[in-house]
């Protein structure tokens, strides 16, 4: 306990410097910015976003490109709220009740419940990452390569499962990105592997150039090819004040949301979104006002808003402590890490304590920052929202295209980023899910490398993976997630939890 | 029939690409399971991957109907132009012509614009563009056009 202390006050001393408090700052901005504006998500800004953060110092950047998917969470629900409009997947449940609750004139009462909510949620799962960093990493140290293995192929294979649509053609992303990962020099052998003698591929496929192009400069496309109507707010925001009645009946379910969102958040392949239609759910269930949801219950607006955020921060535990991303914004943070010479794993607790403990003291300043962001500038969001779109994709446009050249200060990578961007444009039509290729293509090369090592030391014998309990026990959930999803009934339930994505 | 469309595509697309890794991953030493060669990772990630591609689309036969979509190949084409205008135009021309001129393509992809809001975003970008890449980020390329050296 008396080292938690010691080691979060450590954190603060990190997170407060002047340099990371206004990189905090900047990234809740821009996260609440891109939560309210539809069209574009956390997983593209943070790709597009990603080389501008290479000058900064590796926790510096972390910080940044956390608070942009924490804050996204909180922006997306205030036009959930008062244009019946989601800036973001996880807010999808949030117009369920929220946009209800602001045309019986509650507007204001459900912006504050989500904001309130939203830090009281963020608040617990940042203790909670700082109690489990340490504890998850002394058990992660008794992990030999097998166990490697079989948690990524356990992670791959939720994340598959987890996404929209048909898994089996998920699986099939993610064996793609496994594949997209090979492309490069073969670290045992020195081999060049999959690089058609281009030497700007001998150290693999540029991340940032994926990332761009799939989901940065795909969506532009995606966009300008339906184009959506923005509506104009009608609805007034009113008082900002909760009723004592709304008070009563919001607390519960602020702490269930919470709960929810904490545990859905460290599952492989969970996340906001998860996290979110999860509470709605229990809610509408648990609830003793479970009659009047639909009609504007402040529950459904509490318990989801707390989930998410829960979510947003609990998901980076698998991350921080085994190296392992639990969904695409997480991948991209491994990307980054790796770029700027870290690599992710139980190591990094120790290795790297400015990153890990100012990481979670920033959580905490950020969500501060984000409900005095949210709450009194309500209105400044609002307006945002009235900026045509045809202004906004040529900023992300020229963004994306000098940013890819700046890392590597090479036009390759932006034609590479075009490449990509084909690549995700036909995924989208084909209902291909980019998400689980994503963290194949992270996680592909670290497999290889522990299979290999794994085998050594096996001596060639495959059963290694089954006989040691721990890689045992995971492959075993493994394929049990595998035989549930293909279950029909199942995966009908699933669908309609995800189908606002 | 009951074919759908997207999934035989999603298929094919993933045979394909197992096919060609196949046949480029033939001059990769295999080596054996416990000493894995360079040639091991892609075999059994390019065989896994042709599996999934013919279940793919032997499920696709029946799970449908869910026809192909029309292509934006307009707005897809030009955005991409632009992208690679500013490629090819960004080492010679600098920051601010490469920039504009992909600006400038791009624009074309949404009929709504009009030729003064894109003059506008075009000045206020290039100025926001010098303001984070060169004053704030110091990257390493020139601003105006260097042809004559």
């Amino acid at each position: 306990m008396e080292t938690l202390i010691a080691n979060l006050a450590h954190g603060f001393g990190v997170a407060l410097s002047w340099n990371n408090l206004l990189f905090a700052f900047i990234g809740c901005m821009i996260g609440t910015a891109i939560g309210v504006l539809p069209g574009i998500g956390p997983v593209a800004t943070i790709s597009l976003l990603l080389p501008i953060t290479f000058g900064q110092p590796a926790t510096t950047a972390i910080i940044m490109l956390a608070g942009i998917y924490y804050g996204a969470q909180y922006g997306g629900s205030t036009t959930a709220i008062l244009l019946n409009l989601p800036g973001e997947v996880s807010a999808v449940v949030t117009t369920l009740e929220g946009y209800k609750m602001a045309r019986k004139g509650r507007a204001g009462a459900a912006l504050t419940i989500a904001a309130v909510g939203s830090f009281f949620a963020g608040c617990v799962s940042t203790v909670l990452v700082a109690a489990s960093g340490p504890l998850l990493t002394s058990v992660a140290l008794s992990f030999g390569p097998a166990d490697y293995f079989s948690l990524m192929l356990l992670g791959l294979i939720i994340a598959a499962v987890l996404a929209q649509g048909s898994v089996i053609k998920s699986v099939g992303m993610v064996v793609l990105g496994v594949a997209l990962g090979l492309v490069g020099t073969d670290v045992q052998t020195g081999q060049q592997r999959f690089t058609f003698g281009i030497p700007e591929l001998s150290d693999g496929l540029d991340f940032a150039a994926l990332a761009m192009g799939l989901f940065g400069i795909a969506e532009i496309i995606l966009n300008l090819d339906r184009p959506e109507a923005r509506s104009v707010l009608t609805t007034k925001v009113g008082s900002l004040y909760l009723t004592r009645e709304e008070v009563r009946r919001s607390i519960p379910s602020v702490l269930r949301g919470t709960a929810v969102g904490s545990v859905l958040g460290i599952l492989p392949g969970g996340g906001a979104a998860l996290a979110s239609f999860g509470s709605y759910m229990m809610e509408r269930r648990v609830s003793k006002y479970g009659n009047q949801f639909g009609t504007g219950a402040i529950e459904g607006v509490a318990g989801p808003e707390s989930a998410n955020n829960a979510a947003s921060q609990t998901s980076f535990i698998p991350l921080l402590t085994l190296g392992i991303p639990a969904n695409a914004v997480m991948a991209l943070m491994v990307g980054a890490l790796i770029i700027q010479g870290i690599q992710p794993g139980p190591r990094m607790v120790e290795a790297q304590p400015d990153l890990f403990w100012g990481l979670i003291a920033s959580m905490w300043i950020g969500n501060l920052m984000l409900l005095i962001i949210n709450l009194p500038m309500i209105g400044m969001w609002v307006k945002l929202l009235q900026v045509p779109y045809r202004y906004m994709y040529p900023a992300i446009l020229m963004f994306c295209s000098v940013g890819i050249y700046s890392i590597n200060n090479n036009v390759f990578d932006v034609y590479l980023t075009v490449l990509f961007a084909i690549a995700g444009y036909l995924f989208a039509k084909m209902k291909m899910e980019p998400a689980p290729l994503l963290i194949g293509f992270v996680l592909g090369p670290m497999m290889e490398e522990h299979l290999r090592r794994a085998m050594l030391l096996s001596r060639g014998d495959p059963m290694v993976f089954i006989e040691r309990p721990i890689s045992g026990t995971l492959l075993a959930l493994a394929a049990i997630a595998l035989g549930l999803m293909l279950l029909p009934s199942l995966r009908k339930g699933k669908d309609e939890a995800l189908a606002g994505g | 029939m009951r074919l759908n469309a997207k999934d035989i595509f999603s298929g094919l697309i993933f045979i394909a690409i197992a096919l060609i890794g196949l046949w480029l991953n033939t001059e990769h030493a295999m080596g054996s399971a416990r000493r894995m060669g360079p040639g091991y990772m892609p075999w059994l990630t390019f065989m896994l991957l042709l599996a999934l591609g013919v279940i793919v689309v032997v499920l696709a036969l029946a799970s449908g109907p869910d026809p192909l979509e029309r292509w934006a190949w307009r707005e897809m084409s030009l955005v991409l132009l632009g992208m690679c205008v500013f490629g090819l135009l960004l080492e010679r021309g600098g920051l601010f012509l490469s920039s504009a001129a992909m600006i400038g393509i791009a624009s074309l992809a949404d009929r709504s614009h009009r030729p003064l809001g894109v003059l506008g975003v075009m000045i206020f970008l290039l100025a926001l563009c010098w303001w984070v890449f060169i004053y704030q980020l110091d990257i390493r390329v020139s601003v105006w056009p260097q042809f004559w050296q």
